[in-house]
């Protein structure tokens, strides 16, 4: 029988979000440290960044889409198609924006980041550094957390514009919604301040803090082996999906 | 950058050895003065290493381990697989504590340097890994040039030269370009090689140097481990198994087994000093005081033959 007392589930998940907290700390303590790595940050913008605005465009663009389907079809019901505008923007700025983007964020840059380091970590690339006098959590771990910190709101900020595109091109040039009246209904009920800033900024801002978190934090601490950095892109993907969809409740209810 | 900031950037990678040693000179007496001036500290191990005991997973590593790395000569640790030569390298650089003894690097007992000392120290010692370790995002370039790059501000075009000259020495200047995913596994030990030794630093350790090169690129490299030692006056750790490349590069050979030094001296000689220890490790035998089992139960019960005689 093993000496350590076997930790259930809940424990063990309540450990980790301990570890991952306190990863956070070191994380944050090292940011002064990082800045002499700007380059490496403006790098991995680029990579958890730029590179998933495809995915981003496409999606926010059917989400858009089918969205403004629906919300003709259930407004039609009671003659109110003219609001659809409206609520597709609502929608999408106060929830879908921010919550798929950040699903989509860390389904395409958070798995990336965690199998990079994880392989850094197996191959030896994170112990060479520390021989060669580089912080590894400075040069490899601030970038891409910051990186992701920054991508997030820029890339919901793009998924909210494709989304209403898609809204508009089902809505009016489809389906023969008025144009004036789709626009005026919606600039006159959407608020910049608790739908737009709400959505785009604070719970995508929360979102990428907790994604990239754990997307940095699972890849530094996986097992050197290719089963571990299995393991760990898998944990990437189900503990930010649930960590997603559980702070947005949490803020949702805050930001009302 | 300011001339004097860009003077004291020059004169912390020993550029005019580096430029000394490209031309085949002997290296500047300005470089070489401190070894003058003071005999004295020079005449101390550079790494000392007393009464150093480590378990890891209940099995010990190293028990009351005593051993002393001379300054400027190559030191050789061989002894069997699994015996902790590397994990004795990673005491070395703190990568790795003891649970008891000290370990010194240069006078400083490493267990109780801080992060930001320890990161000090570490930019004083070159170490190449046993799997290379090469930075797979960036190419061979990048990659010898990756210290120079994070702890100087050199002008780009000195870095272009002290680069090109280390992947020269090592015979690789043509494949400056290429990724490390592109290199045999004999030429990204080649170029680690080269990233070690790109700040001529005090002490280098090298992991498993010679496996997988060639017996010209073996060659190169014990010439180039040998010249570093001689015009720079670089100490030199290796971990390795092959006694013929040993015989020809090393000063003093350490052997290692059951976490202590059993047997230490000139590697033209140690192989027939007449202990047991050095007998099968040299001879290669079998039977002797290393077990080639892992401990392990019994084996007509490991097949279910248990009782089977009865």
């Amino acid at each position: 029988m093993s000496a350590q007392p076997q930790r259930n589930v809940i424990t063990h998940a309540l450990a980790q979000i301990g570890e991952a907290g306190l990863f956070l700390l070191t994380l944050l303590a090292a940011v002064p440290r990082s800045m002499k790595h700007a380059r490496e940050t403006v790098r991995q913008l680029w990579f958890v960044g730029a590179m998933s605005l495809t995915i981003i465009m496409v999606c926010g663009l059917f989400v858009g889409m089918v969205l403004g389907l629906q919300l003709y079809y259930v407004l039609s019901i009671f003659g109110g198609t003219a609001a659809s505008g409206t609520v597709v923007a609502i929608a999408i700025y106060r929830e879908l924006g921010p919550v798929v983007t950040a699903l989509l964020f860390a389904g395409r840059a958070g798995t990336s980041i965690t199998a990079e380091i994880g392989l850094m970590r197996a191959t030896d690339q994170l112990a060479a550094m520390e021989m060669m006098a580089v912080d590894p959590i400075a040069y490899v771990a601030v970038p891409r957390y910051l990186a992701g910190l920054i991508a997030m709101p820029l890339l919901c900020a793009v998924f909210c514009a494709l989304g209403i595109f898609g809204g508009h091109l089902v809505g009016v040039s489809w389906l023969g919604i008025d144009n004036g009246t789709f626009w005026s209904n919606m600039t006159a009920t959407v608020d910049v301040w608790k739908d737009v800033v709400n959505g785009i900024l604070v719970k995508s801002l929360a979102f990428g803090a907790v994604v990239s978190l754990i997307a940095v934090y699972q890849g530094y601490t996986t097992p050197p082996t290719s089963e571990g950095v299995a393991y760990a892109t898998t944990r990437t993907v189900v503990a930010s999906s649930i960590a997603i969809l559980a702070l947005d409740f949490v803020l949702t209810a805050f930001l009302m | 950058m300011p001339f004097a900031q860009q003077n004291e950037s020059i004169a912390r990678t020993r550029a005019p050895a580096k430029v000394a040693t490209l031309l085949g000179l002997p290296p500047p007496l300005s470089y070489l003065s401190p070894l003058m001036t003071a005999p004295a500290a020079f005449s101390e191990p550079l790494v000392r290493i007393r009464g150093l005991t480590t378990v890891l997973n209940g099995k010990t590593i190293f028990d009351t381990l005593d051993l002393d790395i001379p300054r400027g000569k190559v030191t050789a640790i061989m002894g069997p697989s699994g015996t902790g030569k590397t994990t004795l390298l990673k005491h070395i650089t703190g990568q790795m504590r003891g649970d008891a003894g000290q370990v010194a690097v240069d006078g400083k007992n490493v267990a109780e340097l801080s992060r930001e000392k320890l990161f000090e120290l570490r930019e004083k010692i070159g170490y190449l890994f046993q799997n290379s370790a090469l930075l797979t995002d960036f190419d061979v370039f990048e990659n010898v040039a990756f210290p120079l790059r994070q702890h100087t501000k050199l002008p780009e075009v000195l870095i272009r030269n002290i680069v090109l000259t280390k992947l020269q020495a090592v015979g690789l200047r043509g494949a400056a370009g290429l990724m490390p995913a592109e290199l045999s596994g004999g030429m990204a030990r080649r170029v680690a090689l080269a990233r070690a030794i790109v700040f001529d630093p005090m002490l280098i350790l090298y992991d498993e140097p010679f496996v997988g090169l060639d017996p010209i690129a073996l060659s190169q490299v014990l010439k180039l481990i040998r010249t570093l030692n001689e015009t720079l006056g670089i100490t030199s750790v290796l971990v390795a198994h092959e006694l013929d490349a040993i015989k020809q590069v090393a000063d003093l050979v350490y052997l290692i087994a059951n976490g202590k030094v059993v047997a230490q001296g000139d590697p033209k000689t140690i192989a027939s000093d007449g202990s047991p220890w050095t007998r099968q490790f040299f001879g290669g035998d079998i039977d002797g005081p290393v077990p080639f089992q892992y401990p392990a139960g019994d084996y007509a019960q490991a097949l279910g033959l248990a009782g089977a005689e009865g």
